[in-house]
């Protein structure tokens, strides 16, 4: 199916919240230099699988998870990993816009600060410039470098954790619903954005705009009730799917 | 679908468009009927009115294309419901077509009074317009019971229909030349056979947006094409 | 069935019945509460009421300006002005002195006077002896000269002064004859007796029962201060340490829970409980100092611990897990996530808890008794000294002071106490006013 090389790989993954089951065996591979999404109605798993990823999951005491999830053919759930170097690696766009409450100049430079990416202070700027330049949000805030992340608007936020993502030069960019939270305009430039950062990263998306997921996506996963029901090309999940289950969701007759 | 969209509206608006469909299906098959029979018996006021009939089957083809854009618009329908409302759309363009060929049918009969009847080609003219008359009712049915094999027969068919038309084509050329007084006539009558067969094309264009509706992919093989008189551009 | 049925159409402009009646109800109920604020508003300004006007003459002092001699053959009888020597002259002879001095002026003045030398002598305090004594040790070529200086007069002047004595009641006062009275109007005529703002209430340590009009805060200010440093540097590490630990990195099983229960209820602990614990640990069992401010400090640090762990659980809780998501995300560790992003958005309502909490310790007295904080205490306590360690010189605190004063005979300690609670009502004010404040100004709004 690909020509591309596969990113991330997942094989058999299970995860259980204490007793239930969220993500009931799941395989499926992630093509790099591309856009996938994510769709299923709320409750699905679609974000559970997202956040395993990353390990975010580890912050949840009762979270397990089993089954093999390799990046770069690396197990990242392996003894020896770190989850901090992992999410240098892989970077994470949140639901809300989530800005640290510190100037925008800060809150591109601390993760590249704390990964030690620089040597000195001009590195450090030239870092936050290119993460700016990446997320198209250079030209609105070169001349406000040290006011608060918090004065920007809603979709100037979201850039800028997008800005903050990229910083730490990561490979893979999870996002989860990145546009729920904003209005339409800003939901564009949002897609826009994503569509330019396909060519440098694999891109991951959760949402739960059908529109969105066609308007932005490659490939497109459908999960429901923790499993993964269909996996394939965008384009032909939403004019001819091949599981009814996902034709129904699709059209809006179950969700 | 047996399913129920969750929004009932949308539910309604493409059972609406359905309806519509099958409204003018209804009519266009009524309008062949009656230009055959007005053919058949040279009334002439029976033509007249195929003709002014014609008006409603136009009406309905720009309301159901205007219906359609709306729910494109409105609905975002996906997968079914968009295959759906395409081939909605291509089948109202066909049957409005259809409608057409019944009407110019009844032109020519009208051109036709005061002529005699040729014996024998009138016969397979009729039981050609019947023989189309038959794939359209066919066609509809497949269309209401998603029925993908009796669209794949009904398009089979068209076959007949060509070959049909090569003998009447054949036939009129001997009266033609057998008596140089009924070139007219056989003219009209070959004119008249000309728009049957285009009818039956038509009617396998339905029968094509039906198979595609339903499974999603337009039959992979050539249509049979069984015309050996006239040029494929059609 | 019909979801939707049709209602009897009625105009908005009428009140029906059910509605005049609930109406009704809230207004009775708005009038509990107001009554019941009321009452409590009440309360609190009979009781400020009440302090103030005890309490505000602390703050005034009546005094005497004397103008006398130094006779060198009284106090320097070598006459070589060695200060060893002339430490051997106790206030009593300089009281004579000063006796004599104030007798000499009266005459001079023509102030007539029907009272033995021994009673004109007594209009002034016993304190002006020492005071007499301190400035011609620190000045010895005073002596042979005359001199202008100004000592407080008797309390029972003071209190005739303030209002609390008259001629009726002098009559029958053992300790103040009308005729000193007398005398004291005359020389308030001649502007030489006056009551003055006294700084030496809040500054002078405290003084025995026969000096009231001498005894002042200095040392219980300093003592409470002492304590207030202890706590402040060790509760506030040890309480926002613990809350960070409780809060971000304790694991969700039986053992936090059982931590967590007790925690709530040591802040429910009575304060005397925390005293009977000192006693305990730091005087018999570490042998620390008796009413050193050290264990003062520690009795009141363990006690104020739960009421800034729990505020500081808050704060920590407030920050959104947003921001923690978002430090995460970006590859942070636990530790720096909490220290870079959790605490500083934390602080203000951490500080403020501490600054609380610091208000409450400072009024508390129950546990500083049990540990001895009830001696009388005439030094100023060193904050370091090497036979007694840091903050290890006994010492008593505001509230300790106040409970002392009330205890005492003379009347005038009423009046000494109410103006200690002003103090300390003045202390705890300006520490809520603080708290306020910094809670306003770093408040973040997400």
């Amino acid at each position: 199916m690909t020509k591309l090389p596969i990113k991330i790989s997942a094989k058999n993954v299970d995860v259980f919240y204490g007793a239930a089951h969220a993500i009931k065996s799941v395989d499926v591979e992630i093509a790099d230099k591309m856009v996938t999404s994510f769709i299923g109605p709320s409750g699905c798993g679609k974000s559970t699988f997202l956040r395993c990823i990353n390990r975010m999951n580890d912050t949840i005491d009762v979270c397990r998870v089993t089954g093999d999830i390799m990046i770069d053919m690396e197990d990242i759930y392996d003894r020896r990993v770190d989850p901090v170097q992992l999410r240098a690696k892989v970077g994470m766009v949140f639901q809300k816009p989530n800005p640290f409450p510190k100037s925008i100049y800060d809150n591109v430079a601390y993760g590249p600060k704390i990964h030690g990416m620089a040597r000195n202070k001009l590195e450090l700027d030239e870092i936050v410039e290119k993460s700016l330049r990446r997320a198209a949000l250079w030209n609105e805030a070169k001349d406000r470098l040290q006011e608060p992340g918090t004065g920007l608007s809603g979709g100037q936020q979201q850039r800028l954790c997008i800005a903050r993502a990229v910083a730490t030069e990561p490979e893979v960019l999870l996002m989860d619903e990145p546009c729920s939270a904003l209005d339409p305009i800003a939901t564009a430039q949002i897609e826009q954005l994503i569509d330019e950062l396909r060519s440098s990263y694999c891109v991951v998306i959760v949402t739960h705009s059908m529109a969105q997921a066609s308007r932005v996506s490659d490939r497109t996963a459908f999960f429901h009730l923790g499993e993964l029901v269909e996996y394939g090309y965008t384009s032909h999940i939403f004019t001819n799917p091949s599981d009814k289950r996902t034709e129904s969701y699709i059209t809006g007759r179950i969700g | 679908m047996q399913e129920q969209h969750i929004s009932t509206a949308f539910d309604r608006d493409l059972e609406g468009i359905q309806s519509n469909i099958m409204k003018m299906g209804g009519l266009v098959e009524a309008a062949m009927i009656d230009s055959a029979r007005a053919l058949k018996n040279r009334d002439v006021e029976l033509a007249e009115r195929v003709r002014g009939d014609d008006k409603k089957i136009d009406a309905l083809e720009m309301l159901i294309n205007e219906d359609c854009a709306r729910l494109i618009a409105l609905r975002a329908p996906m997968a079914s419901d968009l295959r759906a409302v395409l081939s909605v759309m291509k089948i109202a363009g066909a049957l409005e077509r259809v409608g057409d060929y019944a009407k110019n049918l009844a032109k020519r009969t009208s051109l036709l009074i005061g002529s005699a009847t040729i014996d024998g080609s009138e016969g397979s003219l009729l039981r050609m317009i019947k023989e189309v008359e038959a794939m359209l009712g066919d066609v509809l049915n497949a269309y209401v019971a998603r029925n993908t094999d009796l669209a794949l027969a009904v398009r089979l068919r068209d076959h007949t229909v060509d070959q049909m038309y090569n003998g009447l084509f054949r036939e009129i050329l001997t009266h033609m030349m057998e008596d140089p007084r009924k070139i007219s006539t056989c003219m009209h009558l070959h004119f008249i056979a000309k728009n049957v067969e285009r009818m039956g094309d038509h009617v396998t264009n339905i029968a094509e947006q039906v198979i595609y509706s339903v499974s999603g992919e337009l039959p992979e093989d050539a249509r049979p094409k069984g015309n050996l008189a006239v040029a494929d551009d059609l | 069935m019909n979801l939707y049925h049709s209602k009897i159409h009625r105009s908005l402009l009428v009140k029906d019945a059910r509605t005049q009646q609930r109406n009704n109800a809230e207004l009775r109920f708005r009038a509990y509460g107001l009554t019941a604020v009321s009452v409590g508003i009440v309360a609190l300004v009979i009781l400020l009421v009440s302090i103030f006007t005890s309490g505000m003459t602390a703050f005034q002092q009546t005094k005497l300006q004397v103008t006398l001699e130094l006779p060198e053959a009284k106090l320097d009888k070598k006459g070589q002005r060695d200060l060893v020597a002339m430490k051997k002259v106790t206030t009593i002879g300089y009281f004579k002195v000063l006796g004599d001095g104030l007798i000499a002026q009266l005459e001079r003045l023509g102030v007539e006077t029907g009272l033995k030398a021994k009673e004109v002598r007594e209009i002034l305090s016993k304190e002006s002896a020492a005071t007499l004594r301190n400035a011609v040790l620190a000045d010895p070529s005073l002596i042979g000269s005359t001199v202008t200086m100004e000592f407080l007069a008797n309390g029972r002047i003071d209190g005739y002064f303030k209002g609390r004595v008259d001629r009726a009641s002098a009559q029958l006062d053992k300790n103040v004859e009308p005729g000193q009275l007398d005398i004291a109007d005359a020389l308030a005529e001649r502007r030489l007796m006056y009551t003055r703002f006294n700084f030496n209430f809040i500054l002078a340590p405290d003084a025995s029962d026969q000096r009231p009009e001498a005894a002042g805060l200095g040392v219980a200010i300093l003592g409470s201060i002492y304590m207030m440093l202890v706590v402040l540097f060790v509760a506030l590490p040890v309480g926002v340490a613990a809350s960070i630990y409780l809060e971000e990195f304790a694991p969700k099983n039986r053992l936090t829970d059982v931590i967590e229960v007790n925690i709530s209820n040591l802040a429910a602990v009575p304060s005397i409980v925390y005293g009977i614990l000192g006693l305990a640990i730091f005087i018999n069992m570490a042998q620390f100092n008796q009413s050193s401010p050290l264990v003062g400090g520690l009795v009141l640090t363990l006690m104020t611990l739960p009421r800034i762990i729990i505020p500081a659980r808050a704060a920590l809780k407030s920050v959104p897990p947003s921001i923690r998501d978002a430090a995460l995300g970006v590859g942070a560790s636990r530790m720096q996530t909490v220290l870079h992003h959790v605490l500083p958005l934390a602080a203000p309502g951490i500080l403020t808890g501490v600054i609380i909490g610091l208000g409450q310790a400072l009024g508390e007295t129950a546990p500083l008794l049990l540990i001895g904080m009830v001696a009388f205490v005439r030094e100023y306590p060193a904050a370091f000294t090497s036979d007694s360690g840091l903050f290890g010189e006994a010492s008593t605190a505001l509230p300790v002071q106040v409970f002392n004063w009330t205890q005492r005979a003379d009347p005038s300690f009423v009046e000494r106490a109410s103006g200690a609670i002003i103090v300390l009502l003045v202390f705890l004010l300006i520490m809520n006013a603080l708290a306020i404040f910094l809670r306003r100004r770093y408040e973040r709004r997400w």
